[in-house]
């Protein structure tokens, strides 16, 4: 991997929705460029855009007007994989069958899928579970069959959506861990959407805090905390309580904003 | 509880069976329409070791399993082809949305008239019930799976092939079965009625000639045929369901 490439540039990004309802604008001319290879977290007010911003990286909606390009292209690997914000593992497959899905589609041979899924299982902790149905799972473990069907995937880039965000708090914490030991390992290009800023500053090397709708680029910060990290330790750095109170700051004035425009209807 | 649960709903019906046998013997009920369990129970244990009644109604399963199979196949895939192709079910779903509520038994004269009076116009009478009730809900099935499936089939990269296999499919099964359950239920009313009119053998036949005799007891043992059957072929779709559809939650 040749670190420091461009891997996704964003010029110009407007979605506008036009339903029954009206229509929305969901993002406002977002120019935004991700290096390869890193994290990069996304914070924002609810219903600024974030996921709307993440399913046109993937490919499952476009633009309404802008340009998205995505600059790695690794031979042999899917260009991305998307954790989903809501629960998206098939109640038909087994957990394993779940984990393996898109190595399925990809024509990966059954010997070379069992193994793949089996390793990312075990890293999930969810080995014991690899032949249940979701319907045998807690919601924390469907999470993880999620995250773990994205990362068995190997993509070149990892796209997830408040993959934690229904988890709680110990729960959470353990699999943040577990996701830092993952892409530590690998060094993916990552983007993480989330409502906590702990969680962005610990995860990321970057965090993008989005305005409130329509959702444009208000801040981006970079994370300068040195890796590997330790998600318990770092809390007590003062450079993470100094980079919070940044974030929370710009942060609050969009809360506050999305708050009065909801009000008024 | 479960234990009692189950103790009342073995006792509930045993306890009407011997409270009929007592208002019958009593003369509290009219024994000449009602008959008693005990009179049917002397007429259907002879018409069942002679084979008798087995023979019709092997006769009237035959045609269930032919008529059923007749209508549940084509209604699968004319179903999933309407709920996957947006164009095939706008040319189709006004022909089924005018022609379904048409009770079936209204066109029986015609396909008669269509099928002449052997085999094929009971099997096509039972086929016609069963079509429509697997083809709306095998539809409806497909067209309500919850479209982050589409969106995680388009993301990891399923071929249009293996969405229809990976997703589609799967997603729509349990209304499918819904459907093929819905549609035995319907099966047993239209053999009946169908062979009502001008059969040679089977339980339904059965029954009416029964009537034409005034003989009650002989009716009923048509009927516990029927139950048993209904029964039978309900247990049956159960656990070809539990075999299909290993994902299913027992408690949903
Ligand atoms: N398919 C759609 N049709 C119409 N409007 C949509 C659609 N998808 C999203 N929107 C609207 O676009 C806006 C942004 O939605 P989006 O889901 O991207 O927000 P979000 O930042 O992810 O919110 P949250 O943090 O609550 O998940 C919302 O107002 C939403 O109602
Ligand atoms: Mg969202």
């Amino acid at each position: 991997m040749q670190p420091n490439g461009e891997a996704i540039v964003l010029t110009g990004i407007s979605k506008t929705f036009t339903g029954r309802s009206g229509t929305v604008v969901a993002l406002e001319d977002i120019n935004l460029t991700i290096q390869e290879g890193e994290f990069l977290c996304i914070v924002g007010p609810s219903g600024c855009g974030k996921t709307t911003l993440l399913r046109i990286l993937a490919g499952l909606e476009k633009p309404t007007s802008g340009q998205v390009e995505i600059r790695v292209r690794e031979p042999g690997k899917p260009v991305n994989s998307m954790v989903f914000q809501e629960q998206s593992i098939f109640p038909w497959y087994t957990v394993k069958e779940n984990v393996a899905y898109g190595l399925a589609m990809r024509g990966v041979s059954r010997a070379r899928r069992e193994e793949i899924a089996e390793h990312y299982l075990k890293i999930t902790g969810l080995s014991k579970f690899a032949n249940a149905y979701p319907h045998q799972l807690s919601g924390g473990m469907k999470q993880r069959v999620s995250v773990a069907r994205a990362f068995a995937n190997d993509p070149s880039i990892l796209l997830m959506d408040e993959p934690f965000g229904s988890l709680d708090e110990q729960t959470r914490v353990i699999l943040q861990q577990e996701l830092l030991r993952i892409w530590e390992g690998t060094r993916k290009t990552a983007v993480f959407i989330t409502h906590s800023i702990d969680e962005a500053l610990g995860l990321g090397d970057r965090v993008l805090v989005m305005t409130a709708r329509p959702g444009r680029v208000k801040a981006v910060l970079e994370v300068d905390l040195p890796r590997p990290r330790d998600l318990t330790l770092i809390r007590s750095r003062p450079r993470f309580l100094e980079l919070f109170d940044t974030i929370w700051f710009y942060l609050r004035e969009e809360v506050m904003k999305a708050k009065a425009s909801e009000l008024q209807g | 509880m479960r234990a009692e649960a189950r103790i009342l709903s073995f006792f509930s019906p045993a306890l009407l069976l011997v409270l009929w046998e007592v208002l019958a013997r009593a003369g509290l009920v009219d024994i000449r329409v009602f008959s008693s369990p005990s009179r049917i129970l002397e007429t259907f244990l002879p018409v069942l070791f002679s084979g008798e009644l087995l023979y019709h109604t092997w006769v009237s399963v035959r045609r269930i399993i032919l008529g059923f199979l007749a209508g549940a196949i084509p209604g699968v895939l004319l179903g999933l082809s309407m709920g996957l192709f947006p164009l095939v079910r706008a040319a189709l779903e006004p022909m089924v949305a005018i022609t379904f509520p048409i009770p079936k038994l209204a066109v029986m004269p015609m396909i008669i008239l269509i099928f002449g009076l052997g085999e094929a116009s009971k099997v096509f009478t039972v086929a016609i019930g069963v079509f429509y009730l697997v083809l709306i809900n095998t539809m409806s099935g497909v067209l309500n799976i919850d479209k982050i499936y589409l969106d995680v089939a388009k993301n990891f990269g399923a071929s249009r092939w293996n969405f229809y296999r990976t997703v589609a499919l799967p997603g729509a099964l349990p209304m499918i079965f819904a459907g093929l359950k819905l549609g035995m239920g319907t099966a047993l009313i239209l053999i009946v009625a169908a062979e009502l009119t001008a059969a040679q053998a089977g339980l339904g036949d059965w029954i009416w000639r029964a009537y034409d005799m005034f003989d009650i007891e002989r009716m009923f043992t048509s009927l516990i045929m029927l139950t048993v059957l209904g029964y039978l072929f309900a247990n049956a779709l159960d656990l070809l369901e539990r075999w299909v559809i290993p994902w299913k939650s027992p408690h949903a």
